[in-house]
């Protein structure tokens, strides 16, 4: 007995020490990433509520923009690979009106946490060298740079393909296993624990091609306040923590970008599509969205701002 | 059979579009005769306010009502007022910003919108005018209606980019066909003299064959028919290839008929296919070139076919040069062969195995 409550004291000890590192980096991570407009922006899922009742129809808006502020982005079929909710032990599609925000509606099965997963078929874009670069450091890519300029390119405009993966936590009346595990997406962020019940500490993973993914930047944002910006880079095991300073509303994010070789599937385009297409960079863009209850022990620990 | 062949380029084509996602903001930009401009803006209410609070740094609000919505736009017009620019010849016109309409459907499925309307004063001598709106994230559409019973014309914007520039008058002419075509003749001729230099070897590839004008017209011309047809069909999209393949190919392309120059002095019954499928790289080649040049939407069929003659004038002006430079005057010498087509031949396939390695290297 004894024993285990030196087992948790130290856990605590350890989980403290761990918030206030991560804080620390949290605080740097903020003066690191200003804000500017890069051309490249997050894209996240904003249901009309994160708390929906048994029963009640949410309609679910996709936004696209920065510091948490976004646009919205009408439903496209042409651009939807997934649009889901998993909800009661199964998916069903999101359905909803072409051209309309929000781009879908479902209802709501409240009893347990829900996973919305929207994840977009590949888009080719350029963009001039000067604002990939901007972007690239802006989302810790800084190793793209370094490849660009050992092939010679950077000076050359960024071709690149970039893909949507996208998720959202409803709270429900308990927590569900659902909120811990894969979509299956190629970039994603899966947390260790269900954030909607209240965490001193989240802690996640982020995963491509279900591996885990070390090095990665993954920032977290509260809806309510765009100064507060943590950030860090997921350790060897693709595992981040941050201790969030209050409750409400949060995004965290993370960019990764990969090589868009011929005959290598990278980003769900396909072999075919890989082959055909030329873009010479994919750029996958993982994002996860809740709502951290008032009561979470989260609500008295003091962040950065 | 061709249109099996058609489909099949379809099929293979990029599905996607060069843009960020498409947003659900629009802005209609029209100029009045009494010299002034209105703007009706029709956009998100409350991503509106909340990208003008968080500049502002106050609180940022969330499901505001209708009258909390326009007191705070209220309160933030000034900061709005800032994100609009309406430049006529470069110099920005002063901006007044209301809200036109808002409209907060009580059912959850439809879309909330603002339309704000912007105007200003218009100078009596300008010539032309350019819109920039940095409030948006995503892509959006701008019509422009030089009056109100202008036809409107359209452009795609990204997020905060600036319009290209519109006529505000009949004296500001749009550029005429002769002009783009001229224009467009010598962008294609300088794509390849003198900054094509691959393209240029494998031409000089060609023509080292042999001092024979029927080979040299056929090859010539198996290349000209293909080139032409990718750079058409890259140019309308139907056809996209990794430039990490085209670009090595081109160069082994190089590479090839100049190694076939050593082996044989004699037009093979499969060098003609042989350089219609590399023609077909290098079109692939050229369209690249050609996207960077952005086509004029209005001429884009003239555009495209006065720069494929330009590169066909290019490529007769190589051929040109290397003959009255050496062939000319001793095509019949013995030594032709052994001392200038093998070691020449010998220096452009090195050079192509040199450009393939470093391609597939840098790809």
């Amino acid at each position: 007995m004894a024993g285990v409550r030196l087992a948790t004291l130290m856990h605590r000890a350890a989980a403290t020490l761990a918030a206030a590192a991560l804080l620390a980096a949290g605080v740097v991570g903020a003066g690191i990433l200003a804000t500017g407009d890069a051309q490249a922006h997050d894209f996240w899922i904003e249901p009309s509520t994160f708390r929906p009742l048994p029963g009640a129809t949410v309609t679910v808006g996709l936004r696209a923009g920065q510091n948490f502020v976004g646009d919205p982005v009408p439903r496209s079929a042409r651009a939807i690979g997934q649009f889901v909710v998993r909800q009661g032990g199964g998916d069903e599609a999101i359905v909803g009106s072409e051209n309309i925000d929000p781009a879908g509606f479902f209802r709501a099965d409240g009893q347990s946490t829900a996973v919305i997963a929207y994840r977009s078929l590949p888009t080719y874009i350029e963009l001039p060298a000067d604002k990939l670069e901007e972007y690239l450091r802006l989302e810790g890519l800084e190793r793209i740079i370094e490849l660009r300029s050992a092939r010679g390119a950077s000076a050359k405009p960024g071709r690149e393909r970039f893909s949507r993966y996208a998720k959202a936590l409803l709270t429900g009346e308990r927590t569900s296993a659902a909120a811990i595990q894969p979509i299956g997406f190629t970039y994603e962020i899966v947390p260790d624990e269900d954030p909607t019940v209240g965490l001193s500490l989240f802690r996640g993973h982020v995963l491509h091609g279900g591996k885990p993914l070390a090095g990665a930047l993954v920032v977290a944002m509260p809806h309510s306040d765009p100064s507060v910006r943590l950030a860090m880079r997921s350790d060897a095991n693709g595992a981040f923590a941050f201790t969030l300073p209050q409750s409400g509303v949060w995004l965290i994010k993370s960019v990764h970008m990969v090589a868009a070789a011929p005959f290598s599937d990278v980003d769900g385009i396909g072999l075919w599509g890989s082959l055909f297409s030329i873009a010479d960079w994919a750029s996958l863009w993982a994002s996860l969205t809740f709502e951290s209850p008032e009561n979470s022990p989260s609500t008295n620990a003091k962040g950065p701002r | 059979m061709k249109r099996i062949l058609l489909i099949g380029l379809l099929l293979l084509a990029s599905p996607a579009a060069d843009a960020h996602e498409i947003g659900t903001t629009q802005v209609r930009l029209t100029l009045h005769g009494d010299h002034t401009w209105s703007a009706a803006i029709t956009t998100a209410p409350q991503a509106l306010v909340n990208k003008l609070e968080v500049e502002a740094r106050l609180p940022r609000s969330s499901d505001l009502g209708d009258a909390a919505l326009r007191a705070r736009l209220g309160e933030l017009s000034t900061v709005l007022a800032r994100h609009v620019e309406v430049a006529f010849d470069g110099s920005p016109s002063p901006v007044s910003i209301a809200i036109a309409r808002l409209e907060l459907p009580s059912d959850v499925t439809l879309p909330a919108f603002v339309v704000l309307l912007a105007n200003g004063p218009m100078p009596p001598e300008a010539h032309a005018v350019t819109w920039r709106y940095d409030l948006a994230y995503a892509t959006y559409s701008l019509e422009f209606a030089a009056g109100e019973t202008g036809s409107p014309s359209s452009v795609w914007l990204e997020g905060d980019e600036a319009s290209p520039a519109f006529p505000v008058s009949g004296d500001i002419k749009p550029p005429t066909r002769v002009a783009i075509i001229g224009q467009y003749l010598s962008l294609g001729f300088l794509h390849i003299v003198p900054h094509g230099l691959d393209h240029i070897l494998f031409v000089l590839g060609l023509f080292l064959l042999t001092t024979k004008l029927r080979p040299i017209l056929v090859q010539v011309t198996s290349f000209t028919i293909a080139h032409s047809v990718t750079l058409g069909l890259t140019m309308y999209g139907i056809v996209a290839v990794s430039a990490s393949i085209v670009e090595p190919l081109i160069a082994l392309s190089v590479a090839y008929v100049a190694i076939e120059n050593i082996t044989t002095s004699r037009l093979t019954p499969w060098r003609p296919a042989v350089v219609f499928a590399f023609g077909l790289l290098h079109g692939m080649g050229f369209a690249d070139a050609l996207k960077e040049l952005h086509l004029p939407r209005e001429a884009f069929v003239p555009a495209l076919i006065s720069f494929n003659l330009g590169i066909e004038l290019a490529q007769l002006a190589v051929i040109a040069a290397a003959f009255l430079a050496v062939a000319a005057w001793h095509r019949e010498k013995s030594w032709y062969r052994p001392r200038f087509v093998v070691p020449g031949s010998a220096a452009i396939a090195a050079t192509g195995l040199f450009w393939t390695a470093q391609r597939i290297a840098g790809f």
